[in-house]
């Protein structure tokens, strides 16, 4: 059980605002209203808040500021320095500089520096998506390729039988190369492998409900292991 | 009289299909808060891909002065199923003494890191008051670590993890932490683990940090894309959402009979049963009100012929 901290202390507080917010996102369940609007615009504003106050903590003040500014080095009681200033980490503001440039977007007249920017990331993006998706699929497609017969194992032969005949109906009905014809061997297939991926989006849409149901118990767990006995201590 | 019956009757399977949505809500609610009230848990269904993970685990010889690495990229939206996976592995990590870092490249993640392991060494040393498990020795946090696919690629390709990732997250130099002191490169980490519920974030470690042996825990949403990697033994464990988590502490208690029985996996996970079985019950229903009625229009439409 977790511990209940004193009433009206820092602690108490927060368990309070946690539990409330809560429930006023919960009154969306009964119907949609202002105190769920509130709150919901609440959550916005301060997942994006941290994130750019993270961004700054743990990247722009340690990795780019301090080493620019020469403060990560260490001063001595002598008042010498652990390390001369490094001259070389001035460079850092040509990528910082042409990075900022992204906010010429607010411009009509200099929106086009902002396009170089997008440029850049758009082809680092492409370039680096080439290399992860053949990284990521060169494995499952060496996967792909199964033994319908697994020695000693019925099973394990089904499982095989069962999966390529899956992949090959469900890609067929991605294959618009070919006319189709009604009740050919091409429609057919495509037609199996509807109703099997209609399966799979069944599979998807159940687990979907899990995953909603956790986040429920999660949250009734913390009001009525935490919440209420702090509200009611 | 009888058209009368067969009046009310249908009423009743139209209300079935038409029930309020709201009313089924309360019935979740119900049900979900009944097993977490009374502390009712209920032995999880094995699963043998959490089992994977366990052995893996297991497997990693924590004298071998390589450490894992764990990517805990989730945060309160997806906590109720990522914290508990990542708790059970923090946990069987830290008995086992194999020394491990925790990082993340998702923003609301960072808080967690300080806090989830803290807690598990706080329970531990509470079990084991002999034992003592220290930042620097046992884990470290390398903390939140802006620019995804980049960073992670210079990870990857590191010739020394020390000058790029420099310090942890409280800004101690790398140098400075004994438990990193052989740790270089990729090399020096023998295992991956990543938990969230973001599939990008999956996707970009899968793509770009290769080599280290690797196991995911995903939330229940994920699970049907995450079996296309167990199977093609991209990743080798998987912990399936709470479920998941669940069966791995039931491993635990196997294993380590002295553990506290407070268990927030497993109750969870009973409580998420219970609500299955409502939304199932209330399926089963809709469904019987839609046969019954259409059932009741063609014997009316047989009676008037």
């Amino acid at each position: 059980m977790p511990e209940i901290p004193e009433y009206w202390s820092i602690g108490w507080w927060e368990i309070f605002l946690a539990g409330f917010s809560t429930l006023a996102i919960y009154t969306f369940l009964y119907k949609e209203n202002p105190l769920y609007r509130i709150f919901e615009h609440f959550y916005i504003g301060i997942a994006t808040a941290y994130g750019i106050i993270a961004t700054i903590r743990f990247f722009v003040w340690p990795e780019l500021l301090k080493p620019m500014l020469g403060l990560d080095r260490i001063e001595f009681p002598d008042g010498t320095m652990s390390e001369e200033y490094e001259n070389l980490y001035l460079l850092y503001l040509i990528p910082v500089c042409f990075g900022l440039l992204f906010y010429c977007i607010l411009t009509k007249r200099h929106k086009w520096l902002a396009e170089l920017v997008i440029g850049c990331q758009l082809g680092y993006a492409g370039g680096l998506a080439f290399k992860g998706t053949f990284s990521e699929l060169l494995p499952q497609l060496f996967d792909s390729f199964r033994s319908f017969y697994v020695p000693g194992s019925v099973a394990d032969s089904l499982t095989n039988i069962f999966f390529v005949v899956t992949l090959v109906t469900s890609l067929t009905y991605f294959f618009f190369t070919f006319k189709r014809v009604e009740g050919g061997v091409v429609e057919s297939a495509s037609s199996v492998g509807r109703w099997l991926m209609m399966g799979c989006f069944g599979a998807f849409f159940g687990s979907t409900i899990m995953a909603r149901m956790a986040l429920l118990v999660e949250r009734l767990e913390y009001l009525i292991h935490t919440w209420i006995p702090a509200m009611v201590s | 009289m009888s058209t009368v019956t067969e009046k009310k009757s249908r009423s009743w399977f139209e209300i079935l299909e038409t029930l309020d949505r709201r009313i089924i809500y309360l019935f979740v609610v119900v049900a979900l808060s009944i097993p977490i009230i009374y502390r009712v848990e209920m032995k999880p269904a094995p699963m043998g891909t959490a089992d994977d993970f366990y052995e893996a685990v297991e497997s990693l010889d924590p004298n071998s002065g390589k450490i894992v690495l764990i990517a805990a990229d989730w945060g309160p939206g997806t906590m109720a199923e990522n914290r508990p996976q990542t708790e059970v592995a923090i946990e069987h990590l830290l008995r086992r003494r194999q020394p491990f870092a925790l990082i993340t490249i998702y923003t609301l993640g960072a808080p967690f890191l300080e806090e989830v392991p803290k807690g598990i060494v706080k329970r531990l040393e509470k079990e084991m008051p002999d034992e003592k498990w220290e930042y620097g020795k046992d884990w470290v946090n390398f903390g939140y670590r802006p620019g995804g696919i980049l960073m992670i690629q210079g990870l990857a390709k590191a010739e020394d993890l020390h000058d790029v990732l420099r310090a942890d997250a409280t800004e101690t130099p790398l140098a400075d932490i004994p438990m990193m002191e052989g740790v270089h490169t990729i090399e020096d980490i023998s295992m991956f683990m990543e938990f969230t519920g973001l599939v990008g974030a999956f996707n970009a470690w899968v793509q770009f940090f290769r080599g280290p042996i690797f196991l995911h825990g995903c939330t229940s949403i994920t699970i049907p894309e995450a079996f296309i990697y167990y199977s093609s033994k991209q990743i080798i464990g998987l912990l399936e959402g709470l479920a998941g988590a669940a069966w791995y502490e039931t491993k635990l208690y196997e294993d380590y009979s002295e553990r506290d029985k407070e268990s927030l996996a497993l109750s969870t996970n009973t409580g998420l049963s219970f609500a299955q079985l409502v939304v199932l019950a209330f399926i089963l229903l809709g469904n019987v009100g839609v046969l019954m009625r259409a059932l009741s229009k063609t014997l009316s439409k047989k009676e008037s012929s």
